[in-house]
């Protein structure tokens, strides 16, 4: 196990080294000069040459022969690993601040699309497997297929047209109403309103995620549904539940305890795969909804050219996603005995 | 991992394949869905013709609804009728109308060949080379497949569409790179930004083929065949093309069809944020994200096009499933 996860460490830090340079590259490679963008269009060569100077992005990337650590990479990665990810062109803020004040946002949404995507899928896949070919196994099949083949962005659209103007009993944007005001404790606005006390804003809040997070969790939700299903399928089909149920154990203890605690596995494994999708997902969703989370200012970054920001922005998501990469990976031997790390 | 044979061109290999199709429900709907969608694309022009760079204004006709509505709705009924003969025309624009009087089925019906051929070039692209990188990973391993590895761990590690985006916002400049001009040529696109995002798509692809080509050379490597051959002397080359690349296509397919599947929905997606085809093109992803300023008095102009690529998509997902009935029965529950 020692030797395992030390290899495991070294691989993911290799893999962010690698995430970190791809970024660098990408980022600079972006048509369209930041300096301009950051002065408007009409200003002067002289002020924009001045502002590339005072920004460092007239060194070279990787290697100045006058100096071999005055150029931008080192420079760019000394700052990364002191946790400096650069100031915001057009706002001015550093942007790990803005990073802090937005990842809750986009975690509370990602978590109640994760919710909505369990509480409804693992049991339509239980339910499907253990009623197999019935019309409760079609109509479990039928919905995680139209969950993978519906846009995310379209259905979103949807959501926030029917039950946000039309029917006008949700909220069709935003994350809070505007009478209310949570002091942030978690930044999740649903816990820190109950926390401080006050009902009416937690359940305004529950309010506001509801379209989103089904928006965001319609293709987990599928995929969760899909692979329980067939998990379920897999595990009662072999000889211990068969002799669990020889000896004469409740339907209901050998389907919760002896097949679904093995069925378990893959599952967990697709939700830590869903981690990138669902801050993929995050822009399109954030930005119908007007969700003030990292996804829309990413968004909003890239068509204004604003470096540093799409750097922190994307840097953190596939340090998240490598993360959540490794916890799945790790998680692996508590869930199934079998499984030794050598 | 599956070992099953593609079907070869002999008669009754090929008569396995279509029994066992016939026999698999989600296959023979999405085989006909998809079929439906392709010769709308193919005849779009003959059923409706269209020109989206050489419009007439028809600013009268703004943002009306369906003409079926004209059935019940005195405005609509007053929209489409014919000044001369008087009478209501119900089949004027099934769709309704977009901003600019433009007919909306018209527009679905020629943006069909514009996701089809994105949908399908960025596959086979994304496909040949994953595979290709991954038999070369799995047969040959050692550094190859360490560096082919590490590549591919750093890429996955990046949501789909944050990759995508940042590949298209680097090459959407005024002036394309030879490369992008020259398969807008080829495919004739007309928009060197939707070929950017077709590329983007592609490369997000590109270490799923990588991953699944690879495993399923591990395993094929070490059967009694490729030995054979082997002691027969036949090349590397030889080995890898005749012998194990063949024998390992059947979940490349099947992931084919679900992967024009997850395309098609991305580069729509890279439309509607702006980054994909640009207007006037009649691209599904791009007409959402143009009625975004309008579907809230007129919901036409969002739900057509995404109802549109919803069924696509359904049609590929539900004719990858068929498929992996077919050529993978032991994957299938």
């Amino acid at each position: 196990m020692g030797s395992y996860l030390i290899r495991r460490l070294a691989r993911t830090l290799l893999v962010m080294l690698g995430i970190s340079l791809v970024v660098f590259v990408f980022v600079r490679s972006i048509p369209g000069d930041p300096a301009v963008a950051m002065l408007g269009e009409r200003a002067t060569p002289e002020a924009a040459a001045a502002l590339r100077e005072q920004l460092g992005l007239n060194k070279p990337w990787f290697f100045n022969p006058a100096n071999p650590l005055d150029a931008q990479y080192p420079k760019y990665m000394t700052a990364l690993l002191s946790g400096d990810l650069g100031t915001g062109l057009k706002s001015n803020i550093p942007v790990l601040d803005d990073l802090k004040a937005r990842f809750p946002a986009t975690a509370e949404l990602s978590v109640a699309a994760l919710l909505v995507a369990l509480l409804i899928g693992m049991p339509a896949g239980i339910l499907a497997a253990l009623r197999r070919n019935s019309i409760w196994d079609n109509l479990a099949t039928t919905i995680s297929l139209v969950g993978v083949s519906m846009p995310v962005f379209w259905l979103g659209l949807l959501l926030s047209y029917f039950f946000g103007v039309k029917l006008g009993i949700l909220p069709p944007s935003g994350r809070l109403g505007t009478e209310f005001d949570i002091a942030p404790i978690t930044g999740f606005n649903v816990l820190d309103a109950l926390l401080r006390g006050q009902p009416a804003a937690a359940w305004d809040a529950v309010r506001h995620l509801i379209l989103p997070a089904i928006a965001l969790g319609s293709i987990p939700l599928a995929i969760v549904a899909r692979i329980t299903r067939s998990a379920m399928l897999d595990v009662l089909n072999q000889d211990y539940v068969r002799t669990a149920r020889a000896k004469g154990l409740a339907d209901r203890t050998v389907t919760m305890k002896h097949a679904l605690r093995n069925a378990l596995l893959p599952v967990v494994t697709v939700i830590g795969l869903q981690a990138g999708a669902l801050l993929g997902g995050a822009v399109l969703t954030e930005t119908i909804f007007s969700w003030p989370g990292l996804g829309s200012w990413v968004y909003d970054a890239i068509s204004q050219r604003d470096y540093p920001i799409i750097q922190g922005g994307v840097i953190f998501a596939a340090l998240v996603v490598s993360v959540v990469n490794l916890l799945v990976d790790l998680s692996y031997a508590s869930l199934d005995p079998r499984i030794q790390y050598s | 991992m599956t070992t099953t044979t593609v079907p070869q061109s002999t008669p009754k290999q090929d008569s396995i394949f279509w029994r066992r199709f016939r026999r698999s429900t989600p296959g023979k709907v999405g085989a006909v869905i998809v079929l439906a969608f392709v010769l709308l694309a193919v005849f779009a022009s003959v059923l409706k013709p269209y020109d989206p760079r050489n419009e007439p204004n028809r600013y009268s006709l703004r943002l009306k609804p369906p003409s079926v509505t004209a059935l019940w709705n005195e405005e609509a009924k007053q929209t489409y009728t014919d000044p001369v003969s008087g009478k209501v025309n119900v089949l004027a624009a099934p769709f309704g109308t977009d901003n600019l009087g433009r007919d909306i089925l018209t527009r679905v019906l020629h943006g069909t060949r514009i996701s089809l051929k994105v949908g399908v070039v960025s596959t086979i692209l994304a496909l040949v080379i994953g595979s290709l990188l991954g038999v070369l990973a799995g047969y040959f391993g050692g550094w190859l497949d360490s560096v082919l590895g590490y590549v591919t761990d750093v890429m996955l590690a990046f949501p789909g569409i944050l990759l995508a985006i940042g590949f298209a916002s680097i090459f959407s400049a005024d002036n394309p790179p030879l490369l992008i001009a020259g398969m807008d040529r080829l495919f004739a696109l007309n928009s060197p930004q939707l070929v950017t995002a077709m590329l983007a798509v592609s490369l997000v692809q590109i270490p799923v083929y990588l991953r699944l080509a690879r495993g399923v050379v591990l395993s094929v490597r070490e059967r009694e065949f490729v030995a054979a051959a082997g002691a027969l002397g036949a090349s590397q080359g030889r080995m890898v093309f005749r012998h194990v690349l063949p024998n390992s296509l059947s979940p490349l397919i099947v992931q084919g069809a679900l992967s024009i599947a997850t395309a098609t929905i991305e580069v729509a997606a890279l439309g509607f944020l702006g980054i994909g085809a640009q207007p006037p093109l009649p691209e599904w992803g791009t007409m959402i994200s143009d009625s975004r300023q309008y579907y809230l008095d007129a919901p036409w102009t969002m739900i057509f096009p995404g109802l549109a690529i919803f069924l696509t998509v359904l049609g590929f997902n539900l004719l990858g499933d068929g498929l992996r009935d077919v050529l993978d029965p032991r994957s299938t529950q």
